[in-house]
């Protein structure tokens, strides 16, 4: 079963997305900033991070510098409600960029192709 | 007849005749007669000093002052009788000289029969006779002497009459020399006046033609230089005699002139030392009334010369005054022009102004005031004539309507002239900054090999420009240019001409027009300069509401950006857990259709959304070199769904040789398929949508405009000035972020977006885009 670690400082989007990826079988683990989730990445290893951008405390993109350090090849999908990083942090960074939305088609798609399930 | 006549008797006789009021050449002749018979001689003779031969008996006898009496042939004195007083002198005879006080006055001769002697006492009688005989001519002449001296002193009066009648100089001239001919009875006169600006003697009044003559000139500069008064009697071999008498005519100051008299009527026709006095008298007395009608007629001259420029002035003040009413540079220069063709001012026919374009170097023909023919210049005049109010009233009021479509005025605004053109009398003007008078002349061929002082053939065929489109054919054509000076430079130039009254153009109607078109110079600058300053204050009140639009627009996108973001998670889950109650909801059950409604609802506020957050975004553009058709082309494929579904006729209409544009194709795109929607929205699928596209020049640079007309129902006045803003919109569905879009990135690339609408009938939205550096060149 593949792991796979939600970091987003909403509790809301946090209990959407961990319900509906459980749903479709994965494993899931969730922190609610950039520390708890490099805490977590030792221990719980996951296979794929989603990753908010604006939190408070340490950010999306520090949090995404931390974890590269640690590991370069990890599938970091970027989930912001901002489009406007889209088209840098997919060049050099992230593996993915997907703006927020209700309808999570595109995520678990996304999902998918980068844990080579499709 | 006693032998021995009474002596009392005859004497008492001789005396009642010399006392007597005949004239005395009667008088003589009775008391010669008296004589004869008292004496009983054969004849007596009074011979004047004149018919007495030189050097003859008589002549001798008359030296002597002594009687004579001879009683035979024998006792005359040998070789002294003269051939012609042997005639005559037939003894016996008595001889006795006539003396006045030592004035020899003639012989009394008495002739007697043979054999007559005369006695002693008979002799003294003779004596006392002859004297009272020469007492009796001595007093003739005497009274003749005063009759003249009376005549001549009644001439001078009437003279002086003459000086103090008139102060008229020419009437005075005229008199002095008429009556200097009555006095001396002269053929001739001439009066010259030195002319105090040449310093040259000029003939002022003169009788005759004497002043042709070689010697008067001479003779008159001499009196004139040596004030000494000359008299000539010349015997010359064309005037065999001449008689010249010249005086001057002096002042307090100085000398004045020369009076000159030629030839005596009388025979001989020499002037006596008598007329030479009496000129000098005449001279002396009318000098002083020559000065004083020479200072009246100064004075007057200066006080008519006063009395113009006062009225000048006063026509440049009044006009002067009617152009500090505006700074509107359109009603300047129509009052300035009006001001130079009025009749109650300069009184042009025609006034044209060109004023000087210094980007291009050029003269433009910018108005032109003046009537087309002859007869509404006619008119005009008639209906100027009859209004009433001071000059600056008239200048300041008066619009002559049909004027600015006169023909005149047509021609003058198509004319432009490169200031360099040497050969043209407009920019001669401005290059030499005075002005020029051209008066041609009268005759057609004269004309036409006429030039101006640069060579411009002014009326011939191939010559100048201006004179060609300004002047009629068959017509003399005289014209004058006047520089319009600014501030320390030259601005423009004002051409006149009297083409319809053919009045001819004098150096003082250019003194004047160039005093006036100093005046006018200034208020045109002035009007220029301030409309340049509401252009500028325009443009910085375009500019200021731009900024102000554009910081409200940024305040507003930072805001509508971070409520954006807060709203999106929120949205986020509140449709993702919809999804999921949907799912697990069975399709029976009615709540399947509520959480539906969320859904759908959630999904509108994210394109909402999506779209803000488009809006305020920054965008970084990707600038490049765009084909305008191409992308036209794209934004009418992706909204070419709407626009054939319904009844839309379209037409396309692209001008060949299109520059391309600098732009961000995308947003371009987005741009076009915008407004295209807004079409179709607006004309709800039925109507006719054109679209046009075209280069343009505008201050010099070239734009590419695309025009896209609907016919829709155009958009309300009220909401016009709002389509623009954000947020505002009067479509049911939509944010109103679309034209705020189209104009945020219209503006981005420099460009400009017009809107022509008309309410009820459809709107036109034009486009301008600066084309590329290359595109210009082309």
């Amino acid at each position: 079963m593949k792991k796979i670690l939600i970091v987003d400082d909403e509790e809301s989007i946090r209990f959407l997305y961990s319900e509906e990826l459980e749903e479709d079988g994965f494993s899931v683990e969730v922190a609610e900033n950039g520390e708890e989730a490099l805490e977590k990445v030792p221990t719980f290893k996951p296979d794929l991070i989603t990753l908010d951008i604006k939190m408070p405390g340490m950010d999306g993109l520090e949090t995404l510098k931390r974890i590269r350090e640690l590991d370069r090849k990890l599938p970091i999908i970027m989930c912001s409600a901002y489009g406007e990083y889209k088209q840098d942090l997919t060049t050099w960074a992230s593996d993915a960029y997907i703006v927020k939305c209700a309808d999570l088609t595109e995520l678990k798609t996304t999902i998918r192709k980068l844990l080579g399930l499709l | 007849m006693s032998k021995h006549p009474d002596a009392y008797q005859l004497l008492t006789k001789i005396i009642h005749l010399s006392t007597s009021p005949l004239p005395i050449k009667n008088k003589l002749d009775q008391m010669l007669e008296t004589i004869n018979e008292a004496l009983e001689a054969d004849q007596t003779l009074l011979l004047r000093r004149e018919n007495i031969v030189e050097n003859g008996l008589l002549w001798r006898l008359a030296l002597q002052k002594k009687p004579l009496w001879i009683e035979e042939e024998s006792s005359l004195p040998k070789g002294v009788v003269d051939a012609k007083e042997k005639e005559f002198l037939r003894p016996p005879f008595a001889c006795l000289p006539l003396y006045q006080n030592d004035t020899f006055q003639g012989t009394l001769y008495i002739g007697f029969p043979r054999n007559r002697t005369l006695s002693p006492q008979e002799m003294d009688l003779l004596v006392l006779i002859t004297k009272e005989m020469a007492g009796a001519i001595e007093l003739s002449h005497l009274q003749q002497k005063v009759g003249q001296t009376s005549s001549e002193l009644t001439a001078l009066h009437e003279m002086g009459k003459v000086a103090t009648s008139t102060l008229k100089l020419e009437e005075l001239l005229e008199s002095i020399v008429k009556t200097g001919l009555k006095i001396l009875k002269a053929k001739g006169g001439v009066l010259r006046i030195e002319d105090k600006t040449t310093k040259e003697l000029k003939v002022q009044w003169s009788f005759g033609d004497y002043y042709h003559h070689p010697l008067d000139e001479k003779i008159a500069k001499r009196v004139f230089m040596t004030q000494t008064p000359f008299l000539l009697n010349h015997s010359g071999k064309d005037n065999p005699i001449l008689s010249i008498l010249c005086v001057p005519l002096r002042s307090k100051e100085g000398i004045l002139g020369t009076l000159a008299f030629y030839d005596k009527e009388t025979d001989p026709s020499k002037f006596d030392e008598g007329d030479f006095q009496l000129l000098l008298t005449m001279a002396n007395q009318m000098s002083f009334a020559i000065e004083n009608a020479l200072t009246h007629y100064e004075t007057s001259q200066l006080a008519w010369e006063n009395e113009k420029r006062v009225r000048e002035l006063t026509i440049l003040w009044e006009l002067s005054k009617a152009l500090l009413t505006t700074i509107n540079f359109d009603h300047i220069i129509e009052m300035t022009l009006t001001a130079i063709t009025i009749g109650a001012g300069l009184g042009f026919n025609r006034a044209m102004l060109f004023m000087v374009n210094e980007k291009n170097r050029s003269l433009e023909g910018t108005m032109a005031v003046g009537p087309d023919n002859a007869e509404e210049a006619g008119r005009i005049w008639r209906y100027l004539s009859q209004q009433k109010g001071t000059l600056s009233d008239l200048v300041g009021q008066i619009h002559l309507p049909p004027e600015k479509d006169s023909t005149l005025n047509t021609i003058v605004r198509g004319i432009e002239i490169p200031l360099e053109l040497e050969d043209c009398i407009l920019s001669k003007a401005v290059l030499e900054g005075r002005p020029l008078n051209i008066q041609m002349p009268h005759s057609e061929e004269a004309r036409i090999q006429s030039r101006c002082e640069r060579g411009c053939h002014l009326g011939s065929e191939v010559g100048c420009y201006v004179g060609e489109q300004l002047g009629r054919d068959h017509k003399v054509y005289s014209f004058a240019t006047v520089p319009l000076w600014g501030k320390g430079k030259v601005i423009g130039v004002i051409l006149v001409d009297n083409l319809y009254n053919q009045n001819p153009i004098t150096d003082e109607d250019i003194q004047i027009l160039t005093m006036f078109s100093t005046q006018a110079g200034l208020a045109i600058e002035n009007a220029i300069l301030y409309r340049n300053l509401e252009d500028v204050h325009q443009r910085l009140k375009e500019t200021q509401t731009f900024l102000v639009h554009q910081e409200k627009m940024a305040a507003l996108g930072e805001l509508s950006s971070t409520v954006a973001h807060e709203i999106r998670n929120p949205l986020v889950s509140i449709g993702g857990f919809a999804r999921r109650l949907y799912r697990s909801i069975p399709e029976e059950a009615p709540e399947k259709r509520y959480t539906q409604t969320i859904m759908i609802e959630v999904s509108r506020l994210e394109r909402i959304l999506s779209d803000l957050l488009d809006y305020t975004r920054k965008e970084s553009l990707t600038y490049g070199e765009v084909d305008l058709r191409e992308i036209l082309e794209e934004s009418f494929s992706m909204a070419s769904e709407k626009l054939s579904s319904g009844e839309i006729e379209f037409t396309k209409d692209y001008s060949e040789h299109l520059p391309k544009v600098m732009g961000d194709r995308r947003q371009l795109i987005q741009v076009f398929s915008n407004l295209f929607n807004n079409a179709c929205e607006a004309m709800k699928g039925k109507g006719r949508f054109s679209l046009r596209v075209l280069p343009v020049v505008k201050n010099g640079s070239i734009f590419v405009r695309v025009e896209m007309e609907d016919t829709g129902s155009g958009i309300d006045p009220e909401n016009l000035h709002n389509i623009f803003n954000p947020f505002y919109s009067t479509k049911e569905s939509g944010l109103g972020l679309g034209l705020p879009f189209v104009y945020k990135i219209i503006a981005s690339h420099r460009g400009q977006i017009e809107v022509d609408n008309r309410p009820g009938e459809g709107v036109t939205f034009i486009i301008t885009l600066p084309a590329t550096q290359e595109g210009e060149k082309k």
